[in-house]
Formats: C-alpha cells, sequence, structure tokens
C-alpha cells in the first residue's frame, strides 16, 4: 500500500523562508478557525465549566488523552494543513499542536470571558482549559474539511460570478455577503442567544473584557475570511465592489453579526433592563455571531 | 510496506511543533502533580467582611472558600441577624465552589448587624 501526500484546492504549497512562516500561520489560522466553529457553543456552556470544575486530575488527564487520540485520528485523514498527514507519525506531531493550540485558544478565551482569572484556583483552570479542549481539538482536526467550496471560488462550488476581479462597484457581492453573514450568525448565535450564559458572562466581564471580545471577534472574522486559506480567499481579497475591502467588509459584517446577535436577544426576550446591559449582552453573543457570519461568507 | 510520503516539517512548523509540545508538557506536568495533592473532601467555610452602610440598609460581605480538595455544588450559605427580639434571615447558593476556589456573595439587612448578633454558615452542600 502507497499513500501519498495531497493537497486540497486552491491551497498553496509551503516555500522556503517568508512563504514558509506565511503558510504557518495560515495553517494555525486554519486550525484556529475550525476549533472555534466547531467549539464555541461548548466555549459558552456552563455544563462545561462545571465539569472542568469538579473534574479530578485523572478525568482531565484523560479528556486531554481523548483530545489527543482524536486528533490523530483526523489528521490522519483531514487534518488543518494544507498538505494532508498522511505518516502517523505527522499526525501525531500535528495532534500535539492541535491539542496545544486549543489549549491556548480555551485559555484566552476563558479568561477573556472571566471564566478563568488570576485568582482561579490553578486545577479548576486545569479542569476547564482540559475539557474546553475537547471540542476545539476536534475542529481544530477537522479544519480541512470545513467550507471546501466558496461561492466565489474554490473547486467549483460557486456561482462563478464573483470569479472575475474586475472593479466592480454593484451592491450584489455586498448584499450577498450581508445575507451569508446574517444566516451564518443564526445559525450558530441561535443556539446560545436563549441560555442563561450570556447574562451570567455579562455580569462577570466588566468593561476591559468586554472590549477585549469585541477586538477578538473582529481578529476572528477576518481570519477566518481572510487568513485561514479556505478557499476562495484570494478572489475575495481582489474583490473591488461596495465594501469589499477585507478591512471594511470585517467590520460591517461585525456589525451586521451585532444586528442577528441584537435581534435574536429580543427574540428571546433577553433585552430587558437597562441598554448598557443589552449592548454587553450583544457583544458578548457577538463573538460566536461573528464565527458564524464569517462562516457564512464562505460557505454560501 | 513503503510509503512514499515526502513531506518535510518546515522550520515554521518545528517551532509550531515545540511551543505546542511545551503547552501539552506544562499541563500535563500540572496535572500529574495535582494527582498527588490531597483528596480531602469539600469543606466550604466562610469569612465574613467589613459592613457598609448604604443608605437605609446594611450590606455584609461574605467570602465562601473550599478549602477541600475536591469541588462542592449546591453550597448554601445562610445568614442570619437577630436584634433584639426581632430576627431575620437570609441565604444564597453557589453552584459549584471548585477546590480551593472562593466566591464573594453579599448579604442585605435592613438593620444594622453591629447592633445585634449576626450569624453567617455554610448550611450545607452536595459533593459531586
Amino acid at each position: 500500500m502507497t499513500s501519498t501526500a495531497t493537497a486540497p484546492a486552491g491551497a498553496s504549497p509551503a516555500t522556503p523562508g517568508g512563504g514558509a512562516w506565511r503558510q504557518e500561520v495560515t495553517d494555525l489560522a486554519r486550525a484556529a478557525t475550525g476549533a472555534l466553529l466547531f467549539g464555541i457553543p461548548l466555549l459558552y456552556t456552563m455544563e462545561v465549566w462545571w465539569t472542568g470544575i469538579q473534574a479530578t486530575p485523572v478525568q482531565s488527564l484523560v479528556a486531554l488523552a481523548l483530545s489527543f487520540v482524536a486528533a490523530v485520528v483526523l489528521n490522519h485523514t483531514s487534518g488543518f494543513r494544507s498538505t494532508r498527514d498522511v505518516r502517523l507519525a505527522d499526525a501525531v506531531a500535528d495532534a500535539v499542536e492541535v491539542v496545544g493550540l486549543s489549549i491556548v485558544l480555551a485559555a484566552v478565551l476563558l479568561f477573556v470571558l472571566h471564566e478563568i482569572t488570576v485568582d482561579t484556583p490553578r486545577g479548576v483552570v486545569l479542569g476547564k482549559l482540559a475539557f474546553e479542549a475537547v471540542p476545539l481539538s476536534i475542529g481544530a482536526a477537522l479544519a480541512g474539511q470545513f467550507l471546501h467550496e466558496g461561492r466565489d471560488g474554490g473547486s467549483g462550488g460557486g456561482d462563478g460570478d464573483d470569479d472575475d476581479a474586475s472593479p466592480d462597484t454593484s451592491p450584489r457581492p455586498t448584499l450577498a455577503d450581508i445575507g451569508a453573514t446574517m444566516i451564518g450568525a443564526v445559525f450558530v448565535a441561535m443556539n446560545i442567544a436563549p441560555t442563561d450564559e450570556i447574562p451570567m458572562l455579562d455580569t462577570a466581564m466588566g468593561p476591559p473584557r468586554v472590549l477585549a471580545l469585541l477586538a477578538a471577534s473582529l481578529v476572528v472574522s477576518y481570519a477566518i475570511v481572510f487568513a485561514a486559506g479556505f478557499s476562495g480567499e484570494s478572489q475575495r481579497r481582489a474583490q473591488t465592489g461596495l465594501l469589499q475591502d477585507p478591512l471594511t467588509e470585517t467590520i460591517v459584517c461585525y456589525l451586521v453579526s451585532l444586528v442577528v446577535a441584537g435581534g435574536l436577544l429580543w427574540a428571546f426576550d433577553r433585552t430587558e433592563g437597562p441598554w448598557t446591559i443589552s449592548l454587553t449582552h450583544i457583544v458578548v453573543l457577538g463573538l460566536p455571531a461573528a464565527v458564524g457570519g464569517a462562516a457564512g461568507r464562505i460557505a454560501i | 510496506m513503503p510509503d512514499t510520503d515526502d513531506r518535510r516539517r518546515t522550520g515554521p512548523e518545528w517551532v509550531t511543533l515545540a511551543v505546542s509540545s511545551l503547552v501539552l508538557a506544562v499541563v500535563v506536568v500540572l496535572l500529574i502533580g495535582q494527582i498527588g495533592a490531597g483528596d480531602e473532601p469539600p469543606r466550604p467555610t466562610v469569612a465574613v467582611g467589613a459592613i457598609v452602610g448604604r443608605g437605609e440598609s446594611f450590606e455584609v460581605p461574605v467570602s465562601v472558600r473550599n478549602g477541600g480538595d475536591r469541588a462542592a455544588s449546591n453550597v448554601q450559605v445562610t445568614a442570619s441577624l437577630r436584634v433584639g427580639s426581632s430576627s431575620t434571615e437570609a441565604d444564597q447558593t453557589i453552584d459549584f465552589l471548585g477546590a480551593g476556589e472562593t466566591e464573594d456573595l453579599v448579604f442585605v439587612f435592613a438593620d444594622d448587624p453591629a447592633d445585634g448578633q449576626l450569624t453567617v454558615a455554610v448550611g450545607g452542600f452536595a459533593a459531586p
């Protein structure tokens, strides 16, 4: 039996020097994107936090081991890199990276969400990180399978209209992006909007963390669409229509995600009280909405 | 079986692998270190802070700390204030309190606790 390394359509092989670093950043952005797409609902689930609080060190180690084994298996068949892992040694090495990245991602987001602080006991921090790393690792190792087909390019899944990079000032691509953002944001944020986690997180966070979450949402939204190397990325960068500049598109679509988050919170009767609290609720729900919205722009 | 995969890890990939290995190793070592740290049952205790008067009410800050090695759930904290012949009682519940974790609560009374006898205690908890 022989096996070969293959690269998905649209992926560029690693090149020496700066190209290798750029490729590595793209691969890591893709892994983080997969982790968030798969794991963000569980990052916003209090039962997972509580499981981390209750877990014994042995249970936390078992959770990490499960993450690692799942990542090895998934890396062997999918993975997050533009080149597929075929050798077991590569799958194992990439699994270490997947679990390590998931731990860092969980630590940063749980810190921003005030679920871990500098005063949180070490055992509680480790438990929460170990259990949150499970869905994040699975998502990161599946990243190569996510969102292969872009509406504006990739391996033929789009309508082809947006492949033309010639100047286009028509609002059609922008309207399509806004629609896709709304659909993706609803798809992900609707699972979280009616839960008690939003007010729980909101009351504990405080303004600096809310601002950090806002910044993180923008970075994640940009990374998913313009840095993670999903198909259609180069075409998206070349688009010249209304609001199609990457930074402008990211900000506009984040605002659309916030509107969707606000609408969902209103629909689920979660906007009572002072407007400042409602605004914070919206920003807290804005991260999953932005993740969904960015994925929607690639997928639809 | 021959393996024709000729993928070689690039320098940046080795850097990522090194950093990831370090992160994972630190977490695993810390968890292993926790295994031998003790197995005491949950032991939530309360500490009453400085009472603050706000208008016509008095706030009693209470810190609840779990001094055991296991988590406690549904930790019920009760506070009763007896002033003269009248008695006021209040209680709060903490969903989960991890080993070594501290939660801060505030009880509010209409009477000044300095004029009577204030009792704050853990009423009970579950050991999951």
